[in-house]
């Protein structure tokens, strides 16, 4: 809860879904949540809310599904996983992203 | 092929809506349970963790909301909810709604049916490639006032010598007993030319048509229609170059027509051609000039050719062929045409267009109606529209709502009326009047559908937002303010509605007159007497083949057997056979001149159609013998003096009231010709030879025996009359008879076909059938008309009563009687109906006339039906009245007062 946190940028929260699927396997929204808290050491303010939107849109482009389960917990709660056209999107987003992340090095880099 | 998955998952989640919200909340539910549990793992009090946990999620509420959005469509659930809304408000006035849907449906339903029927029959082009290039000849003679086709031997000029026309087909009608395709039938057949199929452009479906060697060598070939195709030879594919026999003659068959061809386009639904074989002109036919005007011709315009020049082409064929007339008969022969689209459909035009006529205005008045009762709607909710925008609610969303309930209104009635539409198109194509051609056409027209809910639409929307938006520019305050709605605005939106109803009124006894007229003229067609009695007649038509009854005498024979046989039946009064029969008889007939007849210049020639008859006939049918006596055996005597039995009119026209019995006439256009003399021996009643409401022609009766002898030289012509209808007289019903009468038949000749078996009361009642569909189909439209207007009018009375409460409260306060109140009430409705009615007498005095063809012994501006017409309409408006002047009367001041 420091207060350099800053907001998650449009369109990263997607392929932060995607990659915590990827690593992590079948995880319901709660824990996709926490999971992105604890890779950005908490550095990126998100209400955990804004997953929601976010998952529902992949699931429209047919990139992660859902179903309902069993946490270890005994709890039921929904579970998301990667679909095949998902698996493949990660690459182009990543690639994509790396792009845009090169870019804005360039444009950052003091000696520019 | 993303966004199409988005969509769908969009589109699809719209009717999922409620599932995919519980789901939603179950989720977030877990979402905010787990954060909880692991709050608590960390030491927090339940209190603290759930705080934190909601805390870290942000607003649920918004999560939903975003979700939501991202979810459906959300345009679409705006509208949604638009409709919900309105279906909402609409159920909360049933009564108004069902008036409006109804009210709409009656006039885009009928509005389309009957455009849908006048489109099919009047308007869309002949089936035939071109049609507009298809014209129709004719002939007449300047000496008579009746309109003929053209003779044989002019079909052969024509084709020959006519410039104008890149080809002509002639055509003329014929019957054949068909054997050798299942059981045996009598088929509706048209000798046509070989030019004919070419002419209209038509090509068949299998096989070829005609070749011209095979029309001049009278080649036994024939081409079928598409039904008799799929009916008699199951659709065989392989039919080309069966026989079947024509009259007992074997015919090839070379072709078959499509599905949807037919011709001629003549009315009703039985004259559809079975087969057409080659015309084949006979020696006599072709040597017929001037007396047998039966034959229809067909051309097609040469592209280039105006339409003068042709008539300059026809009026030149013509003259070559004067001279022949003027030395056979001495007629002046003038030529004529029109489109074959126009002959078509000409007799059918007044009918329709006067359904037309009475359709548009019931969509007249639905839409008056509609208006109506949209502004008596949009006044009562001006306070809710004002407590609604005082609240906040922007004009913009009430205005949407507004247009969305109208539209609403208008697509629940357009549904309804669309399958009513259906409905109606459908009874349509079944009950209409055979007096109608092209009756196999009819099919719905949707864009007429469309323009039809178009105009409904828009005028939902006009009456139902135009008001609206009009009392929300005012002061919302004012319209907000207590009492003020019975005053101003109210008073012109009142006097708006108040000429709305007297239209409507005004166009309901327009209707009320007209259905009026056709309901006397259905009831005097009723009351005609057809001159004979048909009780009890049962009548079957016969035609011996000539290949088998080649003389006159095999077929004498043939008819004494079977009357002898058929006399012997029990319950069988009298049996006679004629060449014509009434009512549905030929109204051809022959030239007669009386003796010491001199035809001046430009007299009409002197015309009775004629029934040869054997038997009983007149006994057998109950004609009453006026003068004289009637046919009997010595009439039938080798060597007996030619006789002839005429009709009273035929008497009074062509004998000019002098006792006609013992007078002598000749068949032709003169009497010191070689025909030989016929004395007359009796007078009868005449009887009806085709619908009750037709006219009734001179008519004549001759022995078939002297019938050949009567016509003298031109006997040839006549040929061998084996075409007869039989007529029976019997105890009880004639119809039991007919499988006796079928079992002589066929033991004298197993091939014989007895066709148009009916009984005489079955005739008479089917000639009635079309009047008796205009008068019902004209009396409906004029009881919707008037419901129609009874309720503007009770609409518009219970929404001033409503409206008014408080003013009549202080009059009956002041101390105004109840029965001031109503009367007051009644006054106003009176009024509104009396300015109703004198715009509809306006109307119709004007517009009754377009009825004359319908009319059967009344006139158009009949004094007793527009009187009946005005008194139904003003004591239903009386009627109407009433409800809403009794529940102004019974308000009680105090009551009424206190409540404002």
């Amino acid at each position: 809860m420091g207060e350099s946190k800053s907001d998650v940028l449009q369109g990263t929260l997607d392929l932060m879904v995607l990659k915590t699927l990827e690593s992590m396997g079948s995880l319901h929204g709660y824990a996709i949540a926490r999971r992105i808290e604890q890779v950005s050491d908490n550095t990126l303010i998100m209400n955990q809310g804004t997953i929601y939107p976010a998952l529902l849109r992949l699931q429209q482009r047919k990139w992660i599904k859902a179903g309902w389960g069993i946490s270890e917990t005994g709890r039921r709660a929904k579970f998301y996983s990667l679909c095949r056209i998902g698996r493949k999107q990660i690459e182009m987003e990543t690639e994509n992203w790396e792009r845009i992340a090169a870019t804005m090095a360039r444009f950052l880099a003091p000696s520019h | 092929m993303e966004p199409i998955r988005i969509l769908l998952s969009r589109c699809s989640a719209l009717f999922r809506r409620r599932n995919l919200d519980e789901d939603l909340d179950a989720e977030l539910s877990s979402h905010i349970e787990f954060a909880v549990e692991e709050n608590m793992k960390r030491g927090m009090s339940a209190q603290q963790a759930r705080t934190r946990a909601l805390r870290e999620f942000g607003g649920v509420t918004q999560t939903k909301e975003a979700y939501r959005v991202q979810q459906g469509l959300p345009f679409l659930e705006a509208v949604l909810i638009d409709v919900r809304y309105g279906l909402r408000q609409l159920r909360k006035s049933p009564a108004f709604a069902a008036t409006a849907i109804l009210t709409l449906a009656l006039g885009i339903g009928g509005m389309t049916a009957v455009f849908s029927v006048v489109e099919a029959v009047l308007l869309r082009p002949l089936p035939f490639k071109d049609s507009g290039q298809l014209l129709s000849l004719h002939e007449w003679v300047r000496e008579d006032p009746h309109e003929f086709n053209v003779t044989a031997p002019d079909v052969l000029i024509f084709q020959r010598e006519s410039k104008a026309f890149t080809g002509e087909g002639g055509y003329v009608g014929a019957g054949y007993d068909v054997t050798g395709a299942g059981a045996p039938f009598h088929a509706a057949a048209e000798r046509v030319t070989a030019s004919l199929f070419p002419v209209l452009g038509v090509d068949p479906l299998l096989g070829r048509t005609f070749t011209q060697k095979e029309d001049e060598n009278t080649a036994p070939v024939t081409v079928i229609s598409y039904s008799l195709w799929r009916e008699r030879f199951q659709s065989d594919p392989g039919v080309l170059g069966k026989t079947i026999d024509l009259d007992r003659r074997p015919y090839t068959i070379i072709g078959v027509m499509p599905r949807n061809f037919e011709f001629p386009l003549d009315a009703g639904r039985l004259s559809r051609r079975d087969l057409w074989v080659p015309m084949s002109f006979t020696p006599v036919e072709k040597n017929s000039e001037g007396s047998n005007y039966d034959y229809g011709l067909v051309a097609r315009l040469r592209p280039g050719v105006s339409t003068a020049q042709a008539q300059i082409d026809v009026n030149r064929v013509i003259a070559g062929i004067q001279p022949r007339y003027t030395a056979v008969a001495g007629l002046h022969l003038q030529g004529y045409f029109r489109t074959l689209k126009e002959e078509t459909v000409h007799s059918a035009r007044p009918f329709l267009n006067i359904l037309l006529g009475a359709v548009s205005l019931i969509m007249l008045i639905a839409c008056v109606n509609i208006a109506n009762l949209l502004l008596v709607r949009a006044a009562s909710r001006r306070r809710e529209f004002g407590v609604r925008l005082a609240l906040g609610a922007a004009r913009r969303i009430v205005l949407r709502q507004l247009l969305t309930e109208s539209l609403l209104l208008s697509a629940i009635g357009g549904t309804i009326g669309a399958a009513l539409a259906v409905v109606l198109v459908h009874a349509a194509a079944v009950h209409l009047p055979d007096s109608l051609p092209r009756l196999g056409e009819i099919a719905i027209r949707w864009p007429l559908f469309a323009a039809a809910s178009g105009f409904a639409g828009v005028t939902g929307v006009l009456c139902g937002v135009a008001p609206a938006l009009a009392s929300m520019r005012t002061d919302v305050l004012d319209s907000l303010r207590d009492g003020s709605h019975a005053a101003g605005q109210g008073r012109s939106q009142y006097n708006l509605q108040s000429v709305l109803v007297i239209l409507e009124t005004a166009l309901a006894l327009l209707l009320l007159v007209a259905s009026g007229l056709l309901l006397r003229s259905f009831a005097k067609m009723l009351e005609t007497d057809p001159g004979f009695q048909p009780q009890h007649v049962l009548t079957a038509s016969l035609s011996l083949p000539r290949h088998d009854y080649p003389t006159q005498q095999k077929v004498d024979e043939f008819y004494a057997e079977l009357q002898r046989r058929v006399e012997t039946l029990p319950g069988v009064r009298t049996v006679s056979f004629s060449s014509n029969i009434p009512i549905v008889g030929q109204n051809g007939g022959r030239l007669i001149t009386p003796e010491g007849h001199v035809r001046s210049v430009g007299e009409g020639f002197l015309i009775a159609s004629t029934y040869l008859v054997q038997g009983n006939y007149f006994q057998t049918l109950h004609i009453p013998l006026i003068r004289g006596r009637y046919l009997d055996d010595r009439d039938v005597q080798a060597g007996a003096p030619m006789v002839a039995i005429i009709s009273q009119s035929f008497a009074e026209t062509y004998f000019h009231g002098k006792d006609p019995i013992g007078l002598r006439m000749k068949v032709g256009d003169r009497f010191d010709g070689p025909m030989p003399a016929i004395t007359v021996v009796g007078v009868v009643g005449d009887v009806k030879q085709g619908a009750l409401d037709q006219p009734t022609v001179a008519q004549m009766y001759e022995p078939i025996s002297q019938a050949a002898a009567a016509l003298g030289p031109m006997a040839a012509m006549l040929g061998v009359a084996g075409n007869m209808d039989v007529v029976i007289r019997t105890a009880d019903d004639p119809s039991r008879l007919l499988p006796s009468l079928e079992k002589i038949v066929h033991q004298l000749d197993p091939l014989l076909v007895v066709s148009r078996a009916h009984t005489m009361d079955e005739i008479v009642a089917a000639t009635e059938s079309s009047r008796r569909f205009n008068t019902a189909i004209l009396t409906a439209f004029a009881a919707i008309a008037l419901v129609l207007s009874l309720l503007g009018i009770y609409g518009v009375l219970a929404y001033a009563v409503a409206q008014r409460t408080r003013e009549i409260a202080i009059r009956m306060a002041l101390g105004a009687s109840r029965k001031v109140v109503l009367l007051r009430t009644l006054r106003y409705a009176l009024t509104v109906a009396v300015m109703g009615v004198v715009g509809g007498l306006i109307a119709s005095i004007g517009l009754t006339h377009f009825l004359k063809s319908l009319l059967y012994g009344v006139k158009p501006l009949d004094s007793a039906t527009i009187a009946g017409a005005v008194l139904v309409l003003l004591c239903c408006s009386a009627l109407a009245a009433l409800i809403p002047a009794q529940r102004a009367a019974s308000i009680d001041p105090m009551r009424a007062l206190r409540a404002e």
